[in-house]
């Protein structure tokens, strides 16, 4: 298969701050991760991949054809944004049901279509409800459903593990390899390098405005786990939590703050499976949110940018 | 799953489609609910003079000392309250923020991200801009005249013609209004101010003046379709009389067309083109 998306000498900027600077790359098919700290140009990049911006200079081609003022695109390509925005009164159902009948899809299919994208999400349960009534990690689902449930060839999410739980995360993780392995394509950004990693090999670093390294860099790994790794959980008992979290050795400190706690830890991956299987048993009460600020991506990006 | 659906749908049937999406979201916001409040004041006012006109010592409206009948003083409301003022303020505030609304709640995405035309997003805006000033209007203009015409011995019966005629004139405005903003917000920066100086600055302040910039009005336009007499016996209608130059109901008919023609197709061009940047 050729390649997904082809850009040229890209640049992007607004005004006198540059986006994106003079970016030339392919991704090939399957699941890529976008992987950069906040105001690295990821934003603009997925921008531009989606068509919502011009390029300043350079060309960037989706799926062989231009993207900028080709609308028939969007039949293939799939869009998750970052930002946490809705028609709030409408219910889950109601819009993403709204939103595949702009691609010229029937009522009934588009209701059918919309359930089976709730589901695939597993939000159906939820689907009557108001979008205004989600929880964080619910409007993340109802954001991913809209974007999949025409069966685009082509999945751009931007940051779409943002504040979910651990399940959910687990589950979303989950999806997004089966639909590599289904034969999609799927450009999914973070600024967590344990997100990305859990999802493909195949990652593509920026920072910014430029891209320091694409392919498959195992060796990123082994730069994170030399710098600790901060995660935020909001939960029901945050000492309930934090008392399982001090009975190992990767947990470097941990401090409260409100219903939270915040920990530093040295193996990102394990901790990580460890929380989704505190979540699973339910023992420590209901875990609403984990977050992760991308300083921890940040110290490695210095590390790199200084060798 | 079943094979995706890939026959992009024509202009028309995406317009409607953002239609469907935005009528209900339009209806119930605050600017529905602010500008539904705004359109209770000419009730009240009839209400008010409904009262005055009841009670024994007043029979008819005077103004400017002259007996006026019931339906003379709803055309001066339909003139005055609705057409130079409630129609052009619906018009800005909703027709400036037709994309600028989804663009500060970026939502914005959902509808570019789509096989449609940006101008389709725009157009199915227009329209449910449209259905929702209709429905917010109607019920205005309805009560003031059921509550002004029977005062001084007006005959609704006689007068209800001319009430359709009122509607055909306050929805020609709305058109206009709205397509005239639409291009204003779709455009410029800072629509909202520059709609308000168009719409009580140039508009009144030209309309004054002899000569033919009155032409870049929409308001020269809307006067031709009025069809209620206005009292004559003051100073200003006397000098307003001067300056005054109709152009034929035809002529105005076809000069709207050409306005909301024009601007609408100005204003899709100028979304298709535009990049818009959401901040994160």
């Amino acid at each position: 298969m050729s390649d997904v998306i082809a850009a040229e000498h890209l640049s992007k900027w607004y005004g006198q701050v540059i986006g994106l600077n003079d970016v030339t790359l392919t991704l090939p098919a399957g699941v890529t991760g976008l992987l950069g700290p906040n105001g690295a140009g990821k934003s603009t990049f997925m921008k531009l991949v989606t068509g919502q911006l011009k390029p300043s200079k350079g060309r960037i081609s989706v799926l062989g054809e231009p993207i900028w003022q080709n609308p028939k695109i969007y039949f293939q390509i799939g869009f998750c944004p970052e930002q946490d925005a809705f028609y709030e009164r409408m219910t889950g159902l109601e819009w993403v049901t709204a939103l595949v009948r702009l691609n010229g899809v029937g009522d009934r299919d588009a209701d059918a279509m919309a359930r089976r994208a709730l589901e695939a999400v597993e939000l159906l349960d939820a689907a009557n409800k108001k979008i205004g009534a989600y929880s964080k990690g619910m409007r993340q689902r109802v954001k991913m459903a809209q974007a999949l449930a025409h069966d685009p060839d082509l999945l751009i999410l931007d940051e779409p593990l943002a504040g979910m739980d651990p399940i959910a995360r687990r589950k979303t993780i989950r999806m997004i390899r089966d639909w590599g392995r289904a034969g999609k394509s799927v450009l999914v950004s973070s600024h967590i390098l344990h997100e990305i990693e859990s999802m493909t090999a195949n990652i593509l670093l920026i920072n910014q405005g430029r891209i320091l390294a694409e392919g498959n860099v195992h060796q990123i790994r082994d730069l994170i786990d030399e710098h600790p790794h901060t995660v935020y959980i909001r939960a029901e008992q945050p000492r309930g939590l934090a008392r399982q979290f001090l009975a190992h050795d990767d947990v470097l400190s941990l401090k409260f703050e409100d219903e939270a706690v915040v920990v530093q830890t040295a193996r990102p991956d394990a901790f990580y499976a460890r929380l989704t299987d505190l979540a699973a048993s339910g023992e420590i009460g209901v875990i609403h949110e984990v977050t992760s600020p991308d300083d921890n991506l940040q110290a490695v990006f210095q590390y790199l940018v200084k060798s | 799953m079943t094979p995706p659906h890939r026959t992009q749908p024509s202009l028309a049937a995406s317009s409607a489609r953002i239609f469907d999406l935005s009528l209900g979201q339009m209806l119930w916001s605050r600017r529905s609910v602010f500008l539904a409040i705004l359109l209770g004041g000419p009730v009240l006012l009839a209400f008010v003079v409904r009262l005055l006109s009841s009670a024994a010592r007043f029979g008819t409206i005077q103004v400017n000392g002259a007996h006026v009948a019931g339906d003379a003083v709803f055309g001066m409301m339909i003139w005055l309250l609705y057409i130079r003022f409630i129609i052009p303020i619906l018009g800005v505030f909703y027709g400036t923020a037709l994309i600028a609304d989804e663009v500060d709640d970026k939502t914005i995405t959902y509808l570019f991200t789509r096989p449609i035309p940006r101008s389709a997003v725009l157009l199915g805006k227009y329209l449910a801009y449209l259905a929702c000033t209709v429905l917010l209007v109607l019920p205005s203009v309805m009560l003031v005249f059921f509550l002004i015409v029977p005062t001084g011995g007006g005959s609704i019966g006689q007068a209800f013609p001319s009430l359709l005629k009122d509607f055909g004139m306050l929805a020609a405005g709305l058109l206009s209004y709205g397509a005239v903003f639409a291009f204003v917000g779709a455009r410029l920066k800072r629509p909202l101010v520059v709609g308000l100086v168009f719409a009580f600055g140039w508009e009144p302040g030209v309309m004054l003046l002899p000569g033919y910039l009155k032409r870049l009005t929409v308001a020269y336009y809307l006067q031709a379709l009025v069809t209620h007499q206005m009292p004559q016996n003051s100073a200003v209608n006397t000098l307003m009389q001067i300056f005054r130059e109709v152009p034929s109901a035809l002529v105005s008919v076809l000069s709207l067309a050409v306005i909301v023609v024009a601007t609408l197709w100005a204003a899709g061009r100028a979304v298709e083109r535009r990049e818009y940047v959401l901040d994160q």
